[in-house]
């Protein structure tokens, strides 16, 4: 979706709401045009004659006027900003989706930046809607405003109309460069509040060193790299406000010259004068709100390019049509797979078998893991899941099947059970095979700040109970007991095998507890298969099979 | 979890103005200019009221040119006084939100451990992010439109009384209503715009949940689950928003009657005026003109009081953070005289019960000690007590003889440095990352600092090298290599003491040899505590420390206390699945099941 589409479905999406608001809007506008007019016609009839009837008509006339201007704005400008409100909300969720997306995502942004978009970029786009709207008011005010001139003087009506224009078109000449220059800005705040959140969110590692000084001394050069781009786009915003307030005091001039010189030759009258200058000087605000309605809509269209560069990018992988999988085939089936570091490796796991993967080098596990879980994207060879081929699987139906627990566990807020998932009657048993006994005291603690506060230990052990609960056919976990102290590891490994049993489970590791309850131990080194076999049998003969495992 | 403090508006204002007192010239030629541009606006309508006045007393058409040009020259003025304003008043403003800015994020990577612990992350996050976003925009795209509209209501006030103060008065009849609009405002609309902002951090903070997490919500199929969240918790923000501009047009009705009754008593007023002869006709038009010419500028203030709540509660969140509680630096004392580390009688607890009893222990100078122990035995808190990032509830920690409360965090952090549990690569160019350790690292002793802890090749053999680009979503570095550049910054923080928590936990299987290997190169010659889940780290040892139930169970080397055949023997044997007394407690490998 490029820019323009998306500002333009902003304005359709919420076409009923924005027609009557601007509607409204235009109104109101309309008849803050009427004001200089009605203060003409007041001074004219009122306050030149004295005579007090047409006083009393005068004033109820104003007080009906303010009672539709009034009403107008209300009405108008709320249904506006629902408008706006709605959009922002509906575009933050497409950004939410299209970021969570099962396939994966590849923009290239980081979460700060994505953080960004989400909100303040969300909120800037959807204010088209207020271009629009302001726009189009102050259109409709310079309409009425020059009908009045015109029924009060044709030629000095037609000098306004065409100087009117020439006034905007020359602000307007200044917009590329201000869209420039506030795209830039835009950049380097967004770019500079991304290190914010970079640094933020890795504290506890600068504090362990002593190096939130540096941290803070690299955030004070990208802030001043932020505020020169600042004051850059804020010079060009400052020379359109000024050449806009002096063409539009330089017309006014002219009109009351112009409308003075009629009035001493009695062509028009004092009353008429007044409405021809108040008009002339009212005609300087709708045409200073274009200016910023060009100036939001700069805003947003930069905005939206972000947004809509995010909503287009790709998909990390495609998905397939494929919804069942062969229960008697083999529940995954590498073939010759070579990808990133892997070459030509073949492993097949029956129904039922626990295997374990031991990698000499972490590139290999990364990679394996990547192709199992469905996330690489140009693999050579052939991977099937249940005798399907990976990629014509649909994507729920391979999550349905094969579920990846990585050993960094992403907790969420909520309570320690919420994020176990699942409610069942065995919670406590799995809970006790994932080593994790000792929270199950505390299942209805509050979690604040996705699990920030709990040990690496307590994070992976709720992992593995997450993944138990879970319970897919074929379960992939990874390292699952890197921070887990040797005596609960090795309860972890029985409580693994006896959940398990039964299904299918594929686990990458060295730890010896782990890979001593496996049915077989498959050895992966520079991206081959090297052996196979029990890790008994591999412990005993295999001298760098023991060198890794008993580290 | 708390959220973080907001300052009140009394302190907000006092921390803007001792910001702006720093730039005292530049504040006064941008207040002088602007006000000029503003003044400049009011010969207008003034020079219509005379124009006025001259046709109706039969003037020639020289007075007229006179009004022209009056009115031109003023168009010029204004417009390059405005031009120039806008830059100056954007120069001190902007100026003054960057060093805000930058205070505020200082303050935030300052803040003492036990207050870190306390808040959201989330919250701290939005703080630097999203609120200095919304003050910088309401700052760039308001502000100097802002300013203009109040400067202009000030001076056609004031112009509208040198006219006939009798008008002046006539317009006065407003600002009672506008008053009365604003007293009927203010009241019903603050709580909502501070709801409004707790909501929008509610909402920060589910987006940033689902972003963080987002290989395990796709992993576990949350989307639904976190797009509801998101959903929910935007829908409230928007809601809230929607009631708050609810009571908005109220309000703006209200000025509205306003200025009805402003104009309507200018105009009638003036009726009388002239009947009286006290006014003549121009005066009474130029009064209008004036009071319609305000209509905007109160419309602009008015129409922009949302977005000035919203920054000035952004703002006010901005302050609060400066409000908190600061590491406090102790006066300045004798510093360490050597690499020692003592802890003293050592007990700590998390409002709660004990985690860390009575511990004490002493570390001479290079020597390395292991702390083992089961889970939730305390070596987390131990690790964090001796190297001074908490405060320990009883007892007291020494590093060089010196207590740590006694030497501050900034001297403390430059004697002994953490590594915790939480491995974070920094986005940008790797070299970068590791120089974040030292700013003035040169490129060879970035390189040598990789060189020592074995991760010079694989970091020469990324697409860019050192200057690869690292970090969320720059080049992914595997668990083991973002370790490497963690032991790497140590190397170049050069501490005479560490603490290694569970450093090498992370890495993953295979790689913990050469981690264990780059451990040892990276804390050489340096006194280290290490928190040991290998225990090949403590078998390395000169000591090791068995903690239990947040107490030191038994201390020995690692022959000794496998000789001893007490808990670390039985550990030991779990661990490797071999009979401890062995020769160098290791005998024929046997399968870890038996």
């Amino acid at each position: 979706m490029s820019t323009g589409q998306l500002l333009r479905r902003a304005v359709r999406r919420h076409r009923g709401r924005m027609s009557l608001g601007v509607l409204l809007m235009s109104l109101h506008q309309a008849t803050e045009a009427a004001v200089p007019v009605t203060i003409g016609v007041f001074v004219d009839k009122a306050v030149a004659t004295g005579d007090v009837e047409p006083l009393i008509w005068c004033v109820l006339m104003l007080a009906a006027l303010f009672a539709v201007l009034s009403n107008a704005w209300k009405l108008g400008a709320r249904l506006i900003v629902r408008a706006i409100e709605y959009e922002t909300h509906q575009l933050r969720l497409e950004i939410a989706r299209r970021v969570l997306d099962p396939r994966g995502q590849r923009t290239g942004l980081r979460s700060g930046e994505l953080l960004s978009i989400a909100t303040s970029d969300a909120e800037k786009t959807a204010l088209v809607m207020r271009a629009v709207s302001i726009g189009c008011a102050a259109s409709t005010a310079l309409i009425v405003a020059s009908v009045s001139l015109l029924l009060v003087d044709v030629p000095l009506g037609i000098g306004v109309l065409i100087g009117v224009p020439l006034l905007v078109l020359g602000i307007q000449a200044l917009s590329p460069l201000l869209t420039r220059h506030t795209s830039t800005q835009q950049e380097a705040v967004a770019q500079t509040t991304a290190l914010a959140t970079d640094l933020v969110g890795g504290l506890r590692t600068l504090r362990g060193i002593g190096a939130q000084h540096n941290a803070a001394a690299r955030y004070r050069q990208s802030s001043q790299t932020t505020l020169r781009a600042t004051l850059r786009a804020v010079s060009t915003a400052g020379l359109q406000d000024g050449v806009s307030t002096a063409l539009s005091g330089l017309l006014l001039a002219a009109v009351a010259g112009v409308s003075g010189w009629f009035a001493l030759n009695g062509r028009i009258s004092i009353g008429e004068l007044i409405a021809v200058v108040g008009l002339a000087q009212f005609i300087a605000e709708p045409v200073g709100t274009l200016g910023y309605a060009s100036q939001v809509l700069a805003t947003a269209r930069a905005s939206a390019g972000r947004l809509a560069s995010v909503l287009s990018s790709p998909p990390l992988v495609a998905t397939g049509t494929a919804t069942a999988v062969d229960p008697a085939k083999p529940l995954l089936q590498l073939e010759r797979v070579s990808y990133k570091t892997l070459v030509d490796v073949d492993l097949t796991l029956l129904a039922g078998e626990t295997v374990g993967v031991l990698c000499y080098d972490p590139r290999d596990a990364d990679a394996l893991l990547a192709v199992v879980g469905g996330r690489a994207s140009e693999y050579t060879g052939a991977v099937r899941v249940g005798g399907v081929p990976i990629d014509e699987l649909d994507i729920d139906a391979l999550r349905d099947t094969v579920l990846l627990e990585q050993h960094d566990t992403d907790l969420f807020e909520g309570t320690l059970r919420s994020n176990l998932l699942v409610e069942s009657p065995s919670l406590e048993r799995v809970m006790t095979a994932a080593g994790a006994a000792d929270l199950i005291d505390e299942l209805d603690r509050p979690l604040a700040d996705r699990g920030q506060a709990l040990s690496g230990g307590q994070r992976q052990r709720l992992g593995l109970a997450r993944a138990l609960l879970a319970s897919p056919p074929l379960l992939v976990l990874h390292d699952p007991s890197t921070a887990v102290d040797a005596v609960t590891e090795e309860l972890l490994a029985e409580g693994l095998a006896e959940v398990r049993s039964g299904l299918t489970t594929l686990v990458l590791t060295s730890s010896p507890a782990l890979l001593g309850k496996m049915d077989r131990v498959v050895v992966l080194a520079d991206g081959v298969v090297v052996t196979e076999g029990l890790h008994a049998e591999l412990a005993e003969s295999d001298a760098a099979y023991q060198e890794a495992v008993l580290r | 979890m708390n959220l973080l403090p907001v300052a009140g508006p009394r302190a907000t204002w006092a921390l803007l103005w001792s910001e702006i007192r720093k730039l005292p010239g530049l504040s006064i030629v941008a207040a002088v200019v602007i006000t000029g541009g503003s003044a400049a606006g009011l010969v207008a309508p003034w020079a219509l009221g005379a124009l006025v006045d001259d046709i109706s007393s039969g003037a020639d058409r020289s007075a007229i040119v006179k009004v022209v040009l009056l009115i031109g020259g003023a168009a010029l003025l204004a417009g390059l006084l405005t031009a120039l304003g806008v830059m100056l008043v954007a120069r001190v403003g902007e100026t003054v939100l960057a060093r805000i800015r930058e205070k505020v994020l200082d303050r935030a990577l300052q803040l003492p451990a036990p207050v870190l612990d306390k808040v959201r992350t989330g919250d701290l996050l939005s703080r630097v992010g999203d609120d200095v976003a919304t003050v910088a925009s309401a700052l760039t795209d308001i502000g100097p439109m802002l300013l203009g509209a109040a400067l202009t209501i000030i001076l056609t006030a004031g112009g509208m009384f040198a006219l006939d103060w009798r008008l002046g008065l006539a317009g006065l009849l407003a600002l009672p209503m506008y008053i009365l609009a604003l007293r009927w405002y203010l009241p019903r609309s603050a709580p909502y715009y501070a709801k409004e902002r707790i909501a929008m951090g509610d909402r920060s903070e589910a987006i940033i949940a689902s972003l963080r997490g987002s290989a395990t919500v796709r992993a576990y199929r949350l989307e639904d689950v976190q797009l509801a969240k998101i959903d929910a918790t935007s829908a409230t923000a928007r809601d809230l928003s929607i009631k708050v501009f609810r009571i908005f047009s109220f309000f703006s009705s209200r000025i509205n009657h306003a200025e009805f009754v402003g104009l309507g008593g200018i105009l009638v007023a003036g009726f009388f005026l002239v009947r009286g002869d006290l006014v003549t006709i121009g005066a009474v038009t130029a009064a209008a003109l004036y009071f319609h010419r305000l209509f905007n500028p109160i419309g602009a203030v008015m129409m922009l009081f949302d977005e000035v709540q919203t920054a000035a509660a952004g703002m006010a969140r901005l302050a609060g953070v400066l409000e908190m509680e600061q590491i406090s630096s102790p006066p300045p004392g004798p510093g360490p005289a050597d690499a020692s580390l003592e802890l003293i009688g050592i007990g700590h607890a998390y409002d709660g019960p004990l985690v860390v009893d009575e511990v004490s222990l002493r570390l001479e100078p290079g020597e390395r000690v292991a702390l083992v122990g089961a889970s939730g035995a305390g070596k987390t808190t131990l690790a964090a007590l001796a190297a001074g990032v908490l405060t320990p509830t009883a007892g007291v920690v020494r590093l060089g003889g010196v207590d740590v409360q006694a030497l501050g965090e900034d001297r403390t952090r430059s004697q002994v440095a953490l590594l915790s549990q939480e491995v974070h690569v920094f986005s940008g160019a790797l070299a970068d990352d590791v120089r974040l350790a030292r700013l003035d690292a040169t490129d060879g002793e970035v390189e040598s600092a990789l060189e020592r802890v074995g991760a010079l090749a694989w970091v020469r053999a990324l697409p860019d090298g050192l200057e690869t680009v690292v970090g969320e979503q720059g080049h992914q570095l595997t668990g083991a290599q973002s370790q490497q550049l963690a032991f790497a910054r140590l190397v170049l923080a050069d501490p005479p003491v560490a603490v290694l928590d569970e450093a090498t936990a992370e890495a993953g299987s295979a790689g913990a040899r050469s981690l264990e290997r780059a451990a040892v190169a990276a804390t050489e010659g340096r006194t280290t505590l290490i928190v040991a889940h290998r225990l090949t780290q403590a078998q390395q040892a000169d000591r090791i420390v068995v903690l239990d139930g947040g107490r030191v169970v038994e201390s020995g080397t690692h022959d000794g206390l496998l000789a001893a055949g007490g808990r670390y023997a039985l550990l030991w044997r779990s661990w490797t699945g071999f009979k401890p007394g062995g020769p160098e407690g290791r005998t024929t490998p046997a399968s870890a099941s038996t």
